[in-house]
């Protein structure tokens, strides 16, 4: 079982690879990366370094590398995600194309396998890239600082995670429509508008809303709706300096909307006809 | 044991949100011993594709069941004994030929050293070693099929279904590939072969179904369904009808273009009384055979009247 899933993750990640805009992240992340190393040749950070050494305390000068990598990171990893929805779309709907599904379920292979092949296919490209634009950060910035802070590494696993999430989206409508459109919108609506708008109404503006209903609407649509905002921000940002998570909540419940997500996928697949 | 045995196997597919049903396929049972080229005809919508899917799980019955090589048709694990090419196959644009080999040979659990061996074989049988590094964008219709019919038997498979395998492929690879079916025949495999090309299946398949509107309308081998019953092909030595009208005063004859006669007779002893008037006469008789028709005839004749019993 695990032999096929895996050579159809395989399988995924060579078609992704095929495909341009995976390319084109890398030569973005290759860009900013070499960006990165100019910047910093001509940057001194002797004295700040010599400073943070001389406070006997190794915390600031972490707090800092990681800030630096975080914000370098960031917005590139954002950028990353977008591109993977795009792509990784049509995964699931090019598999169900006439004369592709025909030839992939006359193979000894379950549906499941090949539905989770699929969906640890999209997560291992993305990983990849996550990866190399996350070693390579940390290295032009650990050899600037002298500092090796290996929590940033954590970055690339909360990120995956995220598109994880958002991707179980993606195959749920593949399923669902044998087409990528209404998956990768609502991959993005959830990305872009709705988890950034969840969380900041359930951290600032919570108390504000007197209606209970609404509060109680708001309340559930929180916890239902995968927390992409926190994931990649709060949690991300945390990790990344080294500090342990303060709430698992966004964690668990994001990981409960995959498995969700993955079960309900695999149900209906198992169900259809081709 | 059969290689493949369905038992009413039935499928009603529902449109319009269940408000119109069509019936696909309408209790198939069928048995098919191993080792056999059996020829599944039918026009276009009969439910030839409908079945062969039924029959590979990329499509659930409605009713019925099915065996393949003594397992139960749901069960998956069968096909590591089964090869499939469909009809319009696709493979990723961006695979060599031999990469589309590995991968489905992979998933039908082959690896390694010996994988790459049948896929040298394989692709010097279908005469495409000089292509095997070549993406399979680059390959023409006929090429794409050879591949495919590669990718059908990359597992060495007990038992092979081949929709239209000849579809866009010249005359002198429809007779290659004519060969390897014949070489598989007689290495014990069982061929289910669906094709638009009679007069090929009339050549290779020892027996044939005929499906129309998702009923089978006869099964049996290619003799049977083309023999005309009481109907003979007989070469005289005096061949002007008029000369030997009185010995055929009670039967129905027609002149064939090559100077035979066909002859109808109510049963074997009318004909063996015939034969007895013509040696009477002094009439020579140089042939006599049991008329056949031709199976593109057989079908066509088949599928008329049925359509005419619909209407």
């Amino acid at each position: 079982m695990i032999k096929n899933i895996w050579l159809i993750t395989l399988y995924t990640f060579r078609e992704a690879m095929a495909r341009k805009v995976f390319l084109f992240f890398a030569f973005i992340s290759i860009l900013a990366l070499l960006g990165l190393t100019l910047v910093f040749s001509v940057i001194g950070i002797d004295t700040f370094v010599d400073i943070a050494n001389q406070s006997g305390s190794k915390g600031v000068l972490r707090e800092v590398v990681a800030s630096i990598q975080f914000m370098i990171i960031n917005p590139l990893t954002g950028l990353c995600l977008l591109l993977a929805i795009f792509s990784s779309a049509s995964f699931v709907p090019n598999m169900m194309e006439k004369g592709t599904i025909d030839l992939l379920l006359s193979k000894p292979i379950s549906r499941d396998q090949l539905l989770l092949g699929k969906f640890c296919g999209g997560i291992l490209v993305v990983f990849v890239n996550i990866l190399f634009l996350v070693i390579g950060t940390w290295i032009i910035v650990s050899i600037k600082f002298s500092y090796w802070n290996f929590s940033f590494l954590y970055v690339s696993i909360t990120i995956t995670f995220a598109f994880a999430v958002l991707y179980s989206i993606i195959v749920l409508s593949g399923v669902v429509t044998k087409g990528s459109i209404l998956g990768m919108m609502a991959a993005y609506f959830i990305f872009i508008l709705l988890s950034p708008l969840l969380f900041a109404y359930f951290k600032e503006f919570r108390t504000a809303v007197e209606n209970d209903v609404l509060k109680a609407f708001l309340d559930g649509l929180y916890y239902v709706v995968p927390k992409t905002s926190e994931l990649t921000g709060v949690i991300t940002a945390n990790l990344a300096a080294g500090r342990s998570v303060t709430e698992y909540q966004p964690i668990i419940t994001s990981l409960i909307f995959i498995i969700l997500m993955i079960g309900f996928s695999i149900f209906l697949f198992r169900k259809k006809d081709f | 044991m059969f290689a493949i045995e369905t038992n009413s196997l039935s499928k009603i597919y529902s449109t319009s949100f269940g408000k119109k049903k069509v019936n696909a396929l309408s209790d198939v049972s069928i048995k098919i011993p191993p080792g056999t080229i059996f020829g599944l005809l039918g026009p276009n919508g009969a439910g030839k594709t409908t079945f062969v899917k039924l029959l590979l799980g990329i499509t659930y019955p409605t009713f019925g069941s099915g065996l393949l090589l003594n397992e139960p048709i749901l069960n998956y694990t069968v096909k590591k004994r089964i090869g499939y090419l469909p009809e319009n196959h696709k493979y990723p644009s961006y695979l060599k030929g031999r990469d589309v080999l590995r991968f489905f040979g992979r998933l039908s659990g082959m690896s390694g050293k010996s994988l790459e061996i049948k896929i040298d074989e394989l692709l010097e049988t279908v005469k495409l070693s000089e292509w095997g590094k070549s993406k399979v964008k680059t390959y023409s219709k006929g090429m794409m099929q050879r591949l495919g019919l590669a990718q059908s038997l990359i597992n060495d498979p007990d038992l092979v279904f081949l929709d239209e395998p000849t579809d866009g492929v010249d005359p002198i690879g429809r007779k290659e590939i004519r060969d390897i079916l014949i070489e598989l025949k007689s290495k014990s495999k069982t061929i289910m072969l669906n094709s638009h090309l009679l007069s090929e299946v009339e050549m290779i398949t020892d027996r044939v179904g005929i499906l129309n509107k998702g009923k089978l309308l006869r099964e049996g081998s290619v003799k049977e369904l083309t023999e005309k019953k009481e109907e003979y092909k007989i070469r005289l030595s005096e061949t002007e009808i008029s000369s030997v009208e009185s010995v055929f005063k009670n039967n129905s004859v027609t002149k064939n273009r090559d100077g035979s006669l066909s002859v109808k007779v109510d049963n074997v002893e009318s004909l063996n009384l015939l034969i007895d008037n013509l040696r009477k006469n002094g009439i020579l008789i140089q042939e006599i055979e049991l008329q056949k028709s031709t199976l593109e005839e057989m079908f066509i004749s088949l599928i008329n009247e049925a359509d005419s019993e619909s209407l």
